[in-house]
């Protein structure tokens, strides 16, 4: 009430610098919440896009970045493709059962098609038994496909056909082992027998032995001329990998 | 018209801005071990076995992905908008906007019961970052549900 008196009491001049005063406070507030909105707004987006690259940048980063050492010589006793005589060693710890190993198994084989003249390739088997309850099953049948001389063989259908078996009971897993000996035209009868094989046992446990002395802790694990190289992204990694290996030798 | 302007207003200004921190911040979480799982799908290479995770066998099962879009990328999508509106709300106060938010939650709440559900029973190996995730989208639910409750008890 009394405002209004006062306002009613001013001069039209009064008045108008007033009401002037008064917009320019208006427009002078509101521009500065919209400052504050945009420099919200920038710090949310900046944040936002930050978290990705981070993610995406630490998604790529191995989780460890000690090297280990492959403790275990090649030796005859070893399963190896690829020439012989090469001077560039890789070897591979794997688990018939496990994915990534499934996922990688392509890229290897198609690095020894590549690379088959300049590389000796070798297998040794980690199973990973507390996970994956038919992989050592599966490293036995390998080993006594090797027995008639078809390791190999067995482990690319192995490895091809691993979503037909790793869910399979132990005794139904074995019987689709025993038909893929068959397709191989090995001698199935010996085949079954040779799954029970002590030597066949000792094999893979000594290769799984051999593995943890690496430090081979998660499958698949590879090593280049004794040094462990971290699991490459893609093809193109691995390539390159190769190919400065073989440059130097 | 008017009034129930005034109303949303009122229910807005009741809902404690430790609510909304707490939406944002959860979202956020879940935002970060998202997009991780994505990054790592599709640029990180297969994920190695160990005992000691089962993540790979999680992250590769049939379940991680529908119609070829990976869970996690449709995680990542839930919590960016989540984060988003919880910012937006601390910018407009839009009592809408938070009551969308506290519906929309339920379906995160959903999807992560079903996911550890898969991962629990058919599976048999659970994944770290996706009970990162199935917390974070607890939390998200709850903190919907007590926006919420303070929206009914202001009415």
């Amino acid at each position: 009430m009394s405002e209004e008196n006062n306002l009613q009491n001013l001069t039209s001049k009064e008045r108008y610098d007033l009401k002037k005063a008064e917009t320019e406070l208006v427009s002078k507030q509101h521009r500065r919440r919209l400052t504050r909105r945009v420099l919200f707004w920038t710090f949310a987006l900046l944040i936002i896009v930050g978290a990705v690259l981070g993610m995406v940048k630490l998604s790529g980063t191995p989780p460890s970045n000690q090297t280990a050492l492959l403790t275990d010589a090649v030796s005859s006793s070893d399963w190896s493709r690829g020439n012989q005589e090469a001077k560039v060693i890789f070897v591979e710890y794997s688990d018939f059962q496990c994915p990534a190993c499934s996922a990688y198994y392509p890229l290897l084989k198609k690095l020894n098609e590549d690379f088959g003249g300049k590389i000796k390739f070798i297998y040794r088997h980690f199973p990973l038994r507390q996970i994956h309850k038919n992989a050592e099953l599966a490293a036995h049948a390998a080993e006594a496909a090797g027995r008639q001389g078809k390791f190999w063989q067995m482990h690319d259908m192995l490895f091809e056909n691993q979503n037909n078996w790793s869910g399979k009971s132990g005794s139904d897993a074995e019987d689709t082992f025993a038909s893929y000996a068959r397709s191989l035209n090995l001698d199935v009868e010996r085949f079954n027998k040779d799954l029970d094989l002590k030597d066949i046992k000792e094999k893979v446990e000594n290769d799984y032995q051999s593995g943890v002395r690496s430090q081979v802790n998660a499958t698949p694990t590879f090593f280049l001329n004794g040094a462990k190289f971290e699991n490459p992204r893609s093809y193109e990694e691995l390539r390159s990998r190769i190919e400065q290996e073989v440059g130097v030798n | 018209m008017k009034n129930s302007e005034v109303e949303l207003n009122r229910r807005s200004a009741s809902i404690s801005k430790k609510l909304i921190f707490v939406l944002v911040a959860a979202s956020f979480i879940g935002f970060l071990d998202a997009t991780y799982l994505t990054a790592k799908y599709y640029f990180g290479g297969p994920i190695p076995c160990a005992i000691l995770n089962g993540c790979e066998e999680v992250v590769t099962s049939k379940y991680s992905a529908i119609f070829g879009v990976p869970v996690s990328l449709l995680g990542t999508a839930y919590y960016l908008i989540v984060l988003v509106l919880s910012l937006a709300y601390l910018d407009l106060r839009n009592y809408r906007l938070v009551r969308f938010i506290a519906r929309f939650t339920v379906l995160g709440l959903l999807a992560s019961i079903w996911l550890l559900f898969a991962q629990i029973f058919i599976l048999h190996s659970l994944c770290f970052y996706c009970v990162i995730s199935a917390v974070s989208s607890s939390v998200l639910f709850v903190s919907g549900l007590f926006i919420i409750k303070s929206g009914i008890n202001r009415s």
